[in-house]
Parts: structure tokens; sequence; C-alpha cells
């Protein structure tokens, strides 16, 4: 089940990390979206938390443990922003 | 009257989007090359012209196993200077952008996509490029490489900056597979000096598209007014 909120993130990363092949169906929402599972890299995470910094005005630390968990898959990604969007 | 060989020419490729006038075999014209020889992950973030070169190189070079010699005199204009804009309005930059804005991005990319670990430089030369691409083969091949692929890209200058420069530049990309060793398909390249002092004008600089007309037997002489040389290739295959 894939909330609006995680279809829009799927677009987010599709368009922001330039996935020319991949579909927002591709990205599984429990799978790692970096190194293993979507296969992002050091470089995708700096330009996603641009991103969302952009978007959402959400900042955050470039190498915490908060933020990697953050960034582990689609939900808690979703859940960070839930939480804190224009907060 | 016969000069020496100074190089061999094995095999070479070129792309130039939308050239109608000509139609060869190692030259490409589509707009958007594939670049499927280089995993998508990394492919993305090459425009065209990387994945024209990664294109090229894949067939020159087919074992990922030559040292790469690359210029361009202006490299990704556009990007620049859009990172350039992006700084003057106090934006924030892209990494991805940025971490591709180094001279050395294409052969960079080509390298890890490819797996190929050997040598690499990144030139520019002011409008010599090809004459360094020379030097610098010429020297790789007597230290005792068998071969070398020397590659020129350029791409257009930024409408920004075009009154600099007196020749439009078309997007172009030409590579060659060089070597010390003639063979029955390979052709020779002669150089020779040019008597008069040309004129330093940048119109004067042979363009990736002058080489395409070159290696399509379009002109006879390649020549260098500023470096005061020419260069000729004597075909057999």
């Amino acid at each position: 089940m894939t909330s609006e909120l995680e279809q829009e993130l799927k677009q987010l990363i599709i368009d922001t990390l330039e996935l020319e092949d991949v579909t927002p169906e591709d990205i599984d929402p429990d799978e790692p979206l970096f190194v293993e599972g979507l296969g992002l890299d050091s470089i995708d995470a700096l330009e996603l938390g641009l991103a969302l910094q952009k978007r959402y005005g959400i900042k955050l630390e470039a190498d915490s443990d908060e933020t990697r968990h953050h960034f582990r898959n689609l939900r808690t990604l979703a859940a960070l922003v839930e939480e804190r969007r224009n907060a | 009257m016969t000069t020496p060989a100074m190089m061999y020419v094995h095999d070479w490729r070129a792309w130039q989007p939308g050239r109608r006038d000509t139609a060869h075999s190692r030259l490409s014209v589509e707009e958007k090359p594939a670049g499927a020889q280089v995993p998508m992950m990394l492919r993305r973030r090459l425009t065209s012209i990387g994945r024209a070169l990664c294109d090229m190189l894949a067939e020159l070079d087919a074992e990922a196993d030559y040292p790469l010699l690359y210029a361009s005199r202006h490299g990704d204009g556009e990007r620049t200077l859009a990172m350039l804009e992006a700084l003057a309005d106090e934006a924030p930059l892209s990494p991805a952008r940025f971490g591709l804005s180094v001279h050395n991005a294409i052969p960079g990319v080509y390298s890890i996509g490819r797996g190929n670990r050997r040598t690499q430089q990144a030139i520019a030369a002011s409008g010599d490029e090809f004459a360094a691409l020379l030097s610098e083969a010429q020297g790789y091949l007597h230290q005792g490489e068998p071969s070398v692929i020397i590659a020129f890209a350029e791409q257009p200058i930024p409408a920004r900056f075009t009154a600099h420069f007196t020749t439009p530049v078309a997007a172009a990309a030409v590579a060659l597979r060089l070597s010390l060793t003639p063979s029955d398909t390979a052709w020779s390249l002669h150089q020779r000096a040019l008597a008069n002092a040309g004129s330093a004008n940048d119109a004067d600089a042979p363009q990736p598209s002058d080489l395409i007309d070159w290696l399509c037997g379009l002109r006879d002489e390649l020549p260098c007014h500023r470096q005061r040389l020419a260069w000729r290739l004597e075909r057999t295959g």
C-alpha cells in the first residue's frame, strides 16, 4: 500500500536523481534506497537532501545516524517528511 | 615526397548529431546516443556527448584496456555557467552536477562504467587540442604502450560567451586508436611543418568536426596554423 506522500516522494527521487529508466512502481517502499535495493550512491544522498530542503524545508545533517535512518527506505523517508515538513 | 609516418590510425569513431551531408559507417549522427555500455546508474549523469563518447570508446577498446587521452577546449560550458549563475544567486549547487564539472568527468565515468583502470589524461589546450593529443600519444607509444586511444570532443559555447570566439563550435566528438605499428588496414598519419607563421586566430584551431571531415576524406590536410603543423592520412584499408 503506497500513500500519496510516498508516491510523491518516488516521483521526486526519479526526477531529482535523473533515474531515466526507473518508474515509480520499480521503487519498493520497504527496500533500501542506497547501495542495495534501488542502488543510489553518496552523491544521490546529497542531492536528495537538497531536494528535501527545497521542497519541504527539511534540513538534515549530512553525516549523522539520524539521517542514515531517515534515508533507509521510502517509508522512513515519508515518515520524516510527514513529521517535519514546513515545521 | 613521402615523410615517414608518425603514427598509424588503426580505427576511429565519430559523432556529430544531425550531420546530414556525410554518411560513413564510423560516423554516428544520432541525436540521442545510447551509452548502452555504461550501467544506467552511471549513464544517467552523462549528457549526449558523454554517452556518444562511451559508445565510441566501447567499440574502439572492446577489452577496456588502453590508455585514454581526452581533450576538449571548452568542456561542458553550459553546466559550468549554470553553476556559476547559481553561485551568483546564492542558490545551492547540485552535488551531482558539481561532481561532474571536472574536465575529466566523461573519461572518469567511462573508466568506472567499463572497468578501465589504465592511464587517463584530460587536456585543454586553447585550440591546439589535436596537436596536444598527438604529442601525448607519441609519448605513451614511445614508452612502450602498444596502442592508445585519443578522443576530442566539443560542445556549443554558451550564448553568453560566443562573442569571445570567432568560430561557432558544433557538438561533435571523435576518437582514434593509434599505434606505432602498421597493419594491412591501418592508415599512416604524417605530419609536416608549415613554413609560414600562421595567424593565432581562433578560426585556425582544428575542431572535432574538422577532424571528421578529414577522417571521412573530405579534406586532404588538417592544419593547425598556430602550431605551424599539418597532418595528412595515407589510406590503405
